[in-house]
């Protein structure tokens, strides 16, 4: 047998002999003891004297520290860095957080269980261990199992240990070498082809996503923004007119806009005003009139709004006696049809709307001729 | 073990006693020789006919995915109001084809069940499958694949970032954990028989192959120790995500207000479905390669019977749930719901829902009997029934639910086009594909798993303290 032995293996045939042999090797005091089986034996941990696996608990640190960074991660995205309402919910309520801080425990408990298991308490993968290249690791992997004797000093005596595994029932004994430290398939080669995948899959991604930079005809789908449209300041080719905008077709009425025409402004005198007379009413007549009227017939509707001067049109004013005396349908059917420079507003205006401004007029006009009773409902 | 004789006589009475797990005489040698003997072996003849049949299917996949890709998804039936058609049916079916596998690796694993240790790596392996075929669907569903990147919350030139309210982002959650741990559970598992093929593979290709899957795995008992004890964490983290991810797919509906989805039964009632869909896809496949790998010795007929009994009691669990669904609708006095539910039986689809509870519900009853639960002719039967009548049931859901909710001057009828079957024909290439691809490469049943509980495999002192 070779001086420097790294560890004699002795085989066995059944699992009840490797376990009746593993006290009797163990008391020899004669090196590390390992056993290497082809699946796992009930109780050989601790025939063996291994320590309990530290697996547990690595997995619980590292599941309470994804739930944590799930947690963390998902309350600063929507809470802080970029707030979203949701179906009601506050930026911050946590409730629907759950589904993916448990997805996230699962994947970092089981990554840590798998993995750490593979690499960190069994340091694999490692490919150099004397094990492999021995005769018995083909009975290992099938039917064999076998008890190590390993060295833990330079004083290991493989003869002794050779004749301690027979002594306990090893039908055959093989020592092995010290462990080969430049075999063709070390961890080093695998990262070093996993590098190479890598790099093959950056540089064939660099080389398609600049090939169809550059040849625009190998684009492999259009975007949104590369179809026929119609640019800014640009004429339609579509239209006969150019424009890419067009008006509705003479006569087009929106739904709950009739009547678009009352007859003669003196037939529609007799019209009475549908609305109640409430705060509502009169609300929306404001709003109605401050965008639509304001700017011509004034804020207090006595002809002077912002763009009379610009223009030197003569908007009415309201407030002249002819208008106190017109009947309210009359001041609607001007609304709908128009009137001298005034154009029609029947398209913009639902008919409540056109009431509504009504109303409206008819308080601006007895805002600015108030009577004493005025003031005292006023005040009252 | 309790199959010794030695341990199992006197104190344990005979009708507790585990019957054999394997027919006839099994020792892992020549468990070793049956089962890694496949991928070294030239292929036969029908491997090579199934292959062509699948590939077929799988190139009509392609072409169809490939004309979407240019057309845009006009080219599938998808319309105002059902926008969630085929796309969405397929991803739930296949979802659910998956969890089988997780349920008889994980599941069964903490319970004990030794018998799922012969059909586990099998199962596992069709979870991985059907979840790759799963995934397809939303990525072409979304329009424009290559930037599916961005439903990752990542950081990025928009100053954007996802919505974590949204089930819609749970389910990538949900269904990418579920990809990443499956694959890592069926991995650890394969590494001591990818150990076994290493050292007894005379091809060098083979070798070199082997010698970096199984990262120079050397049966080390202190080795064991720790992947013992990962593989039990790794089965009860994947019990927990298993019964999530189903739940989560089911939230994208029941998270939202359409008549027919709003409702609180829909997590355990997509988790059973899932099982039960799943195993009988397992059943499907396992007939196939028990009969033509010459494994009848390993899955036994026990082992149909056990999985055609889960399958009866899932079908039990989906006629409960269905009644569940016309009870809500009755109960809740809800004309929506209602009008939804007289659809599924009666309406323009009201065939689909009969296909649905004919082929989940009535035919599986066969299974009382134990002459149909040993009969491949009935076995195979329920579970083609089952395979479509689980899919018609997420196709009841989807599309009767959207075609006709609250308002009745949006409803229309959806049909589905030639692009949308033909992509659904795919992915059963797809599946079927990997499934023989695997089949011929890995070892189709988990042999250090097997070999742990052949009789005699334990030390005889041992044996029983663990299951007494």
């Amino acid at each position: 047998m070779p001086e420097t032995s790294y560890a004699v293996l002795g085989v066995f045939e059944t699992p009840d002999a490797l376990m009746k042999a593993i006290p009797q090797v163990r008391a020899a005091k004669l090196g590390a003891v390992e056993a290497y089986t082809p699946y796992a034996i009930h109780g050989i941990e601790e025939a063996l004297g291994l320590r309990k696996s530290p697996l547990g608990g690595m997995v619980l640190v590292m599941g309470i520290l994804g739930a944590i960074t799930a947690f963390g991660f998902q309350y600063w995205i929507s809470a802080v860095d970029y707030p979203i309402i949701t179906g009601g919910k506050g930026a911050g309520s946590w409730e629907a957080f759950i589904p993916i801080m448990f997805e996230v425990t699962v994947l970092f408990a089981t990554f840590t269980a798998g993995l750490g298991m593979l690499f960190l308490l069994n340091k694999l993968p490692f490919f150099g261990h004397p094990v492999l290249s021995s005769k018995s690791i083909k009975g290992i992997t099938r039917d064999r199992y076998v008890l190590a004797l390993e060295a833990e000093s330079e004083a290991f005596d493989s003869t002794a240990a050779a004749r301690a595994l027979q002594a306990a029932g090893a039908i055959e004994v093989e020592a092995l070498p010290a462990p080969d430290r430049s075999p063709f398939l070390t961890s080093d080669y695998v990262l070093r082809t996993l590098g190479g995948i890598f790099t093959a899959c950056v540089v064939a991604g660099m080389a398609m996503y600049f090939a169809t930079k550059w040849f625009p005809v190998l684009a492999p789908m259009k975007y949104m923004q590369e179809q026929p449209r119609l640019n800014a300041q640009k004429a339609s080719s579509f239209f006969k007119d150019g424009h890419g905008m067009q008006l509705p077709v003479a006569g087009t009425v929106a739904r709950g806009y009739l009547p678009t025409a009352t007859g003669t402004q003196e037939e529609a005198a007799s019209l009475v005003n549908p609305l109640p007379r409430t705060p509502e009413v009169f609300a929306l007549g404001k709003k109605v009139y401050t965008n639509r009227c304001e700017v011509c017939h004034g804020a207090v509707g006595n002809g002077v709004g912002s763009l009379t001067a610009a223009y030197g049109a003569k908007p009415a004013n309201l407030q002249a006696q002819q208008f106190l005396d017109y009947p309210d349908g009359k001041i609607y059917w001007a609304i709908v049809n128009g009137k001298n420079a005034m154009p029609s507003h029947a398209p913009y205006l639902s008919e409540r709307e056109r009431w509504a401004v009504v109303d409206y007029v008819r308080a601006l006009q007895r805002a600015q001729n108030a009577k004493d009773e005025d003031l005292k409902v006023a005040t009252r | 073990m309790k199959l010794d004789a030695a341990t199992s006589a006197g104190d344990i009475p005979e009708a507790l006693i585990e019957p054999a797990l394997t027919v006839g005489v099994v020792t892992p040698g020549s468990l070793d020789d049956q089962v890694l003997a496949f991928p070294e072996m030239k292929p036969p003849k029908q491997w090579y006919l199934g292959l062509a049949v699948t590939l077929t299917a799988l190139l009509i996949g392609v072409g169809c995915i490939g004309y979407v890709f240019v057309t845009g998804i006009g080219a599938w039936g998808n319309t105002s109001p059902v926008f969630w058609a085929f796309d969405i049916i397929n991803f739930v079916f296949w979802v659910g084809i998956g969890h089988a596998g997780t349920l008889i690796s994980a599941i069964l694993f903490l319970f004990r069940k030794r018998w799922r240790n012969a059909i586990a790596r099998f199962a596992e392996a069709m979870t991985i499958f059907a979840v790759i075929c799963a995934v397809i669907f939303p990525l072409i569903h979304v329009g424009r694949p290559w930037l599916a990147y961005w439903l990752f919350p990542y950081p990025n030139q928009r100053a954007l970032w996802t919505n974590f309210r949204s089930p819609l982002l749970w389910d990538v959650f949900a269904v990418n954990t579920y990809f990443s741990v499956s694959l890592m559970f069926w991995y650890l598992g394969l590494i001591p028989d990818i150990a076994s093929m290493r050292d007894r593979t005379t091809s060098k290709i083979r070798k070199v192959l082997y010698t970096v899957l199984a990262m120079g795995w050397r049966g080390a008992a202190s080795h064991w120790q720790h992947y013992e004890k990962a593989y039990l964490l790794l089965a009860g983290l994947a019990t927990g995500l298993v019964l999530s991810v189903h739940s989560v797919v089911s939230f994208d509906f029941a998270t939202s207000v359409v008549p027919g989805w709003h409702m609180t039964i829909f997590p355990p009632y997509f988790v059973a479905g899932a099982i039960f869909a799943g195993f009988a896809m397992v059943v499907m496949v396992l007939v196939v390669v028990r009969e033509t790998m010459q494994l009848k010795n390993l899955i036994t007929m026990r082992h149909l019977d056990v999985m055609n009994k889960v399958i009866l009691a899932m079908s039990c669990i989906m006629g409960y749930s269905y009644m569940m669904e016309g009870f809500t609708a009755w109960y809740s006095m809800n004309e929506y719901l209602h009008h939804g539910f007289m659809n599924i039986i009666s309406g323009t689809y009201g065939w689909a829902g009969w296909v649905t509870i004919s082929c989940n519900i009535l035919i599986p009853q066969i299974l009382w009997f134990k002459k149909a639960r040993a009969s491949y002719f009935w076995m195979i039967l329920v579970a083609i029934g089952v395979t479509i009548g689980m899919w018609f049931e997420r196709f009841v859901i989807i599309v009767i639910s959207l075609h006709q909710d609250y308002l009745p001057s949006a409803w229309r009828i959806y049909k589905p086009t030639m692009i949308d079957f033909g992509v659904l024909l795919g992915t059963f290439g797809i599946f079927f594909t990997l499934v023989l691809l695997f089949a011929r490469v890995l070892p189709v049943i988990a042999t250090t798993e097997v070999k742990a509980i052949l009789p005699g495999a334990q030390p005889s002192h041992h044996g029983d303290d663990h299951h007494a």
